[in-house]
C-alpha cells in the first residue's frame, strides 16, 4: 500500500530538513494518516519535489528506521511499523519534560502551588483523554 | 570512511611583496573535505572565499601552508588530476570571437572523457544559444557556459566561486536541481563559494564560514541547525550587564531580558537560565542566514567580552566530531 504523503519542507528553516521529516512522519502516523503497512515516499521522489539533497532525507528514513518507526523493505522503499513494534524512545520523554519545565516555571511565576499545579496537569490530561475517546467512537 | 579529496593544512596567502608588512587575506586555513560531501564556502565580500578557491587550483601560490587536492600538492597538480576537477571561477573568461558551441568543442578536445549528450542537454535546459558569439552572451550566459564547460568531463571535485551569482532565480534553481543530480552519486564532491544561504540549506552537507581569513564557523548543515539556537531569557528582575553564558557566540542584555546566542546548545543551559534567573526560556531555532550574522556580528567590533567564544563547552556525548568549532579571532 503505497501512501502518498507530500512532506512540507522548508529548507530555510532553522530546524534541519531531515528533522522536519522526522517530525512529519511521526505527525501523521499519529494523526493516522500513516498506518502500519504504508510505504513511504522514495528518498528521490521527496528529493525532488523539495530541491534538497537526497542524503538530508535518507538520513531521516535511517533515523526513523532505528527509532522502529519504519522498516527498510528490500526492493519496496520503508514500510510503516504498527505503533506496538515501536520501542517508546527516551527522546519523547526528554522533549515532554522540556514542555512541561516552562509550564511549570511560569505556574510558579502565577504564584500557584504544588497542589494547584498538579490539579491542572491531571485536569487536562482527563479532558484530553475525553476528547481522543470521542474521537475514535466517532470514527 | 570515506577518504578526503581536499585538505587545506595551514594556509596563508598575501599579496604583499613586503615581507615587513604583510597583509594576510588567509591567515591559516584549515579544511579536510570528504569523498561526497558538498561544502558550502560562506563569507563576506572580501574575506578570501575566492583566494581560498585559486590556491586550492595552483592559480595563485600560498604564502603558506599546504593544499592537497586528489592526493596532489595543490601547487602542482598534474593533467591527470587536472582532468577529474571542474571549476568555475568568479568571472568566466572565454574567448569572444568564438560561438559558444565553438568553445564547447575547443574545451572538449583537452579531455580524453567527455560527456557530449549531458553537455547538450544542459545547453538545452538552460537555453544557452550555442551559434551566439561569446562576445554578446549575458553575464548569465557567460556563467551558465562556465558551468557547462566545468561539468563537461564529469569531474570527480567540482569547484565553483559563485557559480550563481549572474543567474536569476529560476536559473539558479536550474542549477541547483543540476548539481542535486550530480551529486546524487555520493562519489562527487563539490566545493562551492556563495552569498546564498537558502541554496546552501538545499544542496549543502557542510558549510564553512570564513572570517578574518580563518575558517570561523564549520560543520555539518544538520549539526550546526541542531546546536546553534538563540535563547530568550525573560527574567523577574533585570539581568546584570555581564551576564557570563558558557559557549555563547553572543549575548546582547536589554534590562530584564536577553537574548543569547549559543554554538553548542544543550537543554541543560535552558534550565540553570530558568533556574538561576528566574526567567522564561524560549529556544529559537536559527537558519544558515541568521547565523551567518549572529557569528559576523559578535565577532566584529562590538563583541561582548562576556561571550567567550574560545571556550565552547562541549556536549555530553564525547564526539568531538560533532562539535561545530567555533573561532573568533
Amino acid at each position: 500500500m503505497a501512501a502518498s504523503v507530500r512532506f512540507q519542507i522548508h529548507p530555510s528553516s532553522g530546524v534541519p530538513i531531515y528533522r522536519q521529516i522526522i517530525d512529519q512522519v511521526h505527525a501523521l502516523v499519529a494523526g493516522g494518516k500513516l498506518r502500519p503497512g504504508d510505504l513511504l515516499p522514495s528518498v528521490r521522489t521527496v528529493a525532488r519535489a523539495a530541491d534538497v539533497n537526497p542524503m538530508t532525507v535518507s538520513k531521516a528514513y535511517s533515523q526513523l528506521e532505528s527509532a522502529g518507526v519504519v522498516e527498510r523493505v528490500r526492493g519496496q522503499g520503508m514500510r510503516v511499523l504498527a505503533p506496538a513494534d515501536r520501542p517508546a524512545p527516551k527522546r519523547r520523554r526528554a522533549e515532554f519534560r522540556d514542555l512541561l519545565a516552562a509550564a511549570l516555571h511560569r505556574g510558579r511565576q502565577l504564584g500557584l502551588d504544588d497542589d494547584q499545579i498538579q490539579a491542572e496537569v491531571d485536569d487536562l490530561l482527563a479532558a484530553h483523554d475525553a476528547a481522543t475517546a470521542e474521537q475514535t467512537a466517532n470514527r | 570512511m570515506p577518504t578526503p579529496v581536499y585538505i587545506a593544512a595551514g594556509l596563508k596567502k598575501s599579496f604583499s611583496g613586503n615581507p615587513f608588512a604583510q597583509n594576510y587575506v588567509l591567515r591559516g586555513i584549515d579544511l579536510t573535505v570528504q569523498q561526497g560531501a558538498v561544502v558550502g564556502l560562506l563569507g563576506q565580500n572580501g574575506s578570501g572565499k575566492s583566494t581560498l578557491l585559486k590556491c586550492s587550483l595552483g592559480l595563485l601560490r600560498p604564502s603558506a601552508g599546504q593544499v592537497t587536492v586528489l592526493d596532489e600538492d595543490g601547487w602542482d597538480l598534474s593533467a591527470e588530476a587536472k582532468s577529474r576537477i571542474g571549476y568555475v571561477p568568479q568571472e568566466v573568461v572565454s574567448y569572444p570571437w568564438m560561438l559558444a558551441r565553438q568553445v564547447i568543442e575547443y574545451t572538449a578536445a583537452f579531455y580524453p572523457r567527455w560527456n557530449q549528450p549531458l553537455v547538450d542537454e544542459l545547453c538545452r535546459r538552460w537555453r544557452l544559444p550555442l551559434e551566439e558569439r561569446v562576445a554578446a552572451l549575458s553575464t548569465g550566459q557567460l556563467q551558465t557556459l562556465g558551468i557547462v564547460l566545468a561539468l563537461g568531463h564529469e569531474p570527480e571535485l567540482l569547484i565553483l566561486d559563485e557559480p550563481v551569482a549572474s543567474l536569476d532565480p529560476v536559473a539558479r534553481r536550474q542549477f541547483l536541481r543540476t548539481l542535486l543530480e550530480i551529486v546524487a552519486d555520493r562519489r562527487r564532491t563539490v566545493i562551492f563559494s556563495t552569498h546564498i544561504t537558502s541554496d546552501l540549506e538545499r544542496v549543502a552537507t557542510r558549510v564553512a564560514m570564513l572570517r578574518d581569513g580563518v575558517i570561523g564557523l564549520d560543520g555539518e548543515m544538520d549539526e550546526l541547525k541542531d546546536r546553534v539556537k538563540r535563547l530568550h531569557l525573560a527574567a523577574a528582575a533585570p539581568l546584570p550587564k555581564d551576564l557570563a553564558v558558557p559557549g555563547a557566540l553572543a549575548v546582547e542584555i536589554d534590562g530584564a531580558e536577553a537574548s543569547i546566542t549559543l554554538a553548542n546548545f544543550d537543554s541543560s543551559i535552558v534550565d540553570q537560565l530558568r533556574v538561576a534567573w528566574n526567567a522564561d526560556v524560549t529556544v529559537q531555532d536559527l537558519n544558515l542566514e541568521e547565523m551567518f550574522i549572529a557569528v559576523h556580528e559578535h565577532c566584529g567590533g562590538a563583541a561582548p567580552s562576556v561571550a567567550n567564544a574560545n571556550n565552547v563547552k562541549s556536549a555530553e556525548s564525547d564526539d568531538s566530531r560533532n562539535v561545530p568549532e567555533i573561532d573568533c579571532p
